[in-house]
């Protein structure tokens, strides 16, 4: 059994060392998650690790374990962010955890969710409404027309699993304090899925006329920037020119990983690349909306 | 005679969950069936589809339920549909839809006395859309005499909107769409 160890800090940023790590896909052996000594994960790395074990049981390698978290502290966040829960359905868990239901950290808006079918999408956006709506006008000094642009973005995001992928995914939504990256709150929905991925979803209408660069990171310009759909009808790929749209409008982040390639759609406040692209191969995709607090003078 | 749809109690007969969301596009494919349904039993040429109670509307579904039955009705002799009821996040969205399909329709606002126009529209045709609302039916003339535009420019105007089945033509006469809060 090979040992992959998950990074101290696992984020949309140390999500590389950890695919580099994994190595081969897929794995030819059974594979131990090492996350004994890990003190934090946003919700793209625990979406994320999600991810890792539910595509490496669909490619029908061994059942993947997991060494939870040694910290009592980092455990309990992480079960009341509801990923242990989640987790129990792809891993075979390593370690003790609490069984105790308990209440989410009050900086969660979403715990772990499931996404499967449209029906999840539903439940998401409307257990969520109420509590994000409140949030993010009081904490992050949103208007209520930028709240409910929140939530199209979130339903749109989680669409993209129902539509496009093939299989499920997860989706969590958080809010921080980001004061040495910002000096401001911001709130951040992840989500995440095992599925084909863009360039397999859009190869057999796109990848002849782009030709030799054709791959991750062509697939995710298109669909990203420049709203192709692999459905033909008119009106489709409205999710991501939509999410787009509301982000340029609030100074968001959007950011998308799938397989080799990571796109950012980047706001002035950040340094990220606007594409990365040769990265080391991670299942799925992983999609990122980070939406700063406003600055009173910016309302 | 005007058709009046309430799309909140409509979803939650189309959606079996106990949200009030217009939420993926299935959703809206489903609840643009609905409609069509009740389009097609009826005789009316304007259908107002009111959002009052509608929660969150999302992109997807917009364009499912306004964009494509627009464009289904577009087939239709003078058949016309008007939206009420809509939230300032519902604006965004239909807006956004309508701007990628080169769509436009009327819609009052939630709150607002008067309609105005979401997705693509033109000065002009804005100007007169407002200003058939405040003045009611009438020709060219009176529209050039309102906005102080030469009559061919006013009635290039009403013919862009009549086109667009923002407002209703007859006889050289222009008339707001019947449109209730």
């Amino acid at each position: 059994m090979r040992v992959v160890t998950v990074p101290s800090s696992l984020d949309d940023r140390t999500l590389d060392a950890l695919a580099q790590a994994i190595g081969e896909w897929p794995p030819v052996e059974g594979m131990l998650l090492d996350a004994r000594a890990t003190t934090w994960a946003s919700p793209y790395g625990l979406t994320a690790l999600l991810t890792l074990g539910q595509a490496m049981a669909e490619v029908k390698v061994p059942p993947p374990r997991f060494a939870v978290p040694e910290s009592d502290e980092v455990k309990s966040y992480w079960a009341r962010c509801g990923f242990f829960h989640a987790a129990a359905e792809c891993f075979d868990l390593v370690g003790r955890i609490s069984k105790k239901p308990s209440d989410a950290p009050s900086d969660v808006l979403l715990p772990v969710t499931p996404v499967r079918a449209a029906e999840d999408v539903h439940h998401v956006v409307g257990r969520i409404q109420e509590r994000a709506q409140r949030i993010l006008s009081t904490e992050l000094n949103l208007e209520p027309k930028a709240t409910m642009g929140f939530g199209m973005a979130l339903s749109e995001a989680c669409q993209n699993i129902v539509e496009h992928a093939g299989t499920g995914g997860w989706v969590a939504v958080q809010t921080y304090n980001w004061r040495k990256r910002l000096g401001r709150k911001v709130v951040v929905i992840a989500v995440s899925d095992a599925g084909i991925g863009f360039r397999r979803s859009l190869e057999p209408t796109e990848a002849k006329k782009v030709g030799e660069r054709w791959g991750d990171a062509a697939a995710l310009e298109l669909a990203i920037l420049q709203s192709v759909s692999r459905f033909r009808e008119p009106g489709r790929a409205q999710g991501f020119a939509g999410i787009r749209r509301y982000l340029g409008r609030w100074q968001g982040k959007l950011s998308v990983r799938s397989g080799t390639a990571r796109l950012a759609v980047v706001p002035s406040w950040d340094d990220d690349a606007a594409l990365a692209e040769h990265l080391p191969y991670f299942p799925g995709s992983q999609v990122q909306i980070t939406i700063p607090a406003q600055e009173a003078d910016a309302r | 005679m005007m058709q009046r749809i309430d799309l909140a109690p409509l979803l939650r007969e189309t959606v079996a969950t106990p949200y009030s969301d217009m939420v993926t596009r299935s959703t809206g494919a489903a609840l643009r069936d609905r409609i069509e349904q009740t389009i097609n039993g009826a005789s009316h040429r304007t259908t107002q589809l009111d959002f009052t109670a509608v929660g969150l509307l999302d992109f997807s579904c917009a364009d499912e339920v306004v964009a494509k039955l627009l464009l289904r009705v577009a087939g239709d002799d003078e058949h016309y549909v008007v939206l009420s009821g809509v939230t300032e996040g519902q604006l965004d969205a239909i807006d956004h839809v309508l701007e990628r399909h080169g769509l436009s329709v009327a819609a009052l606002a939630e709150g607002e006395g008067a309609p105005r126009v979401l997705g693509v529209t033109t000065p002009d045709a804005l100007a007169a859309f407002q200003s058939v609302q405040r003045l009611g039916a009438g020709d060219a003339g009176r529209l050039a005499d309102s906005l102080g535009w030469t009559i061919e420019r006013a009635a290039d105007a009403l013919q862009s909107l009549a086109l667009r089945r923002l407002i209703q033509a007859a006889g050289g006469t222009y008339r707001p769409l019947p449109l209730s809060a």
